[in-house]
């Protein structure tokens, strides 16, 4: 599989946008979106985890030709914590409860908008590297944080 | 970036990790940043975006998690370590 490109995130963008999914980029693909210069891999995605949103991600993510099985449609319909995707045009990751945040709903009002790509807000991208206490994330943390106050600074 | 045991005296250091990071690190991810701000998104993601495989966690089509807790754990009991999803 190719790397994760611009045009595959206009089409989460825009699928998510028309079957109404509630979502935020996060991890290190959300920061990149707001300007941080580094390498990822995949896409995070942090969803809110209602019964109307959970079916709209199924929709979308059939509609972004994700070969979901009934099974697996099912485990993310009823609302799993962290879903894993490698069956689709790319890889994405659902968070659907992501360490260090405390709810879906205070981390929408805090989000940043890039061209349309709704975005957590850095602080929060921050929390919850901090709270996952990952080896990778604690070799990256210095250097996020950087960026963080960069990024503040900017957008006083 | 330095390490906590380096000589130079410390200007930053990182609350999570202790890792120190120098005024002169500091002034260069500045100019990273300022250079990455002129970049076009659509530049930044062509930039940004890599592709290898991980073993184990590419391994499989579709996984789901009831909780974070129940992810984490197995991140840290079925992938390899340098892969570096181990928790500290």
């Amino acid at each position: 599989m190719a790397a994760f490109e611009y045009r595959q995130a206009e089409e989460i963008r825009d699928v998510f946008a028309r079957r109404e999914v509630r979502f935020l980029f996060i991890g290190k693909s959300g920061a990149i979106i707001l300007g941080y210069p580094d390498t990822t891999q995949d896409a995070d995605v942090f969803v809110e985890k209602t019964p109307a949103n959970c079916a709209a991600i199924v929709e979308a993510l059939r509609e972004l030709d994700f070969g979901l099985t009934p099974e697996q449609a099912a485990e993310i319909a009823r609302g799993k914590d962290f879903v894993q995707l490698r069956n689709g045009p790319f890889d994405l990751d659902l968070v659907f409860a992501p360490d260090g945040i405390e709810g879906f709903e205070s981390a929408w009002k805090r989000r940043i908008e890039i061209d349309g790509f709704p975005v957590c807000h850095p602080e929060d991208i921050v929390a919850s590297k901090t709270a996952a206490n990952r080896v990778k994330d604690r070799e990256s943390l210095p250097r996020l944080r950087a960026f963080l106050a960069y990024w503040l600074e900017r957008n006083r | 970036m330095t390490s906590a045991r380096d000589s130079n005296p410390p200007s930053d250091q990182d609350p999570a990790t202790g890792i120190i990071v120098s005024p002169r690190d500091l002034a260069e991810l500045r100019e990273e940043f300022d250079a990455a701000s002129r970049r076009s998104l659509r530049d930044r993601f062509r930039y940004a975006f890599i592709r290898t495989h991980k073993p184990v966690m590419d391994d499989a089509d579709f996984r789901a998690f009831a909780s974070m807790r129940e992810y984490r754990e197995w991140c840290q009991s079925a992938l390899p370590d340098w892969l570096g999803y181990g928790r500290i």
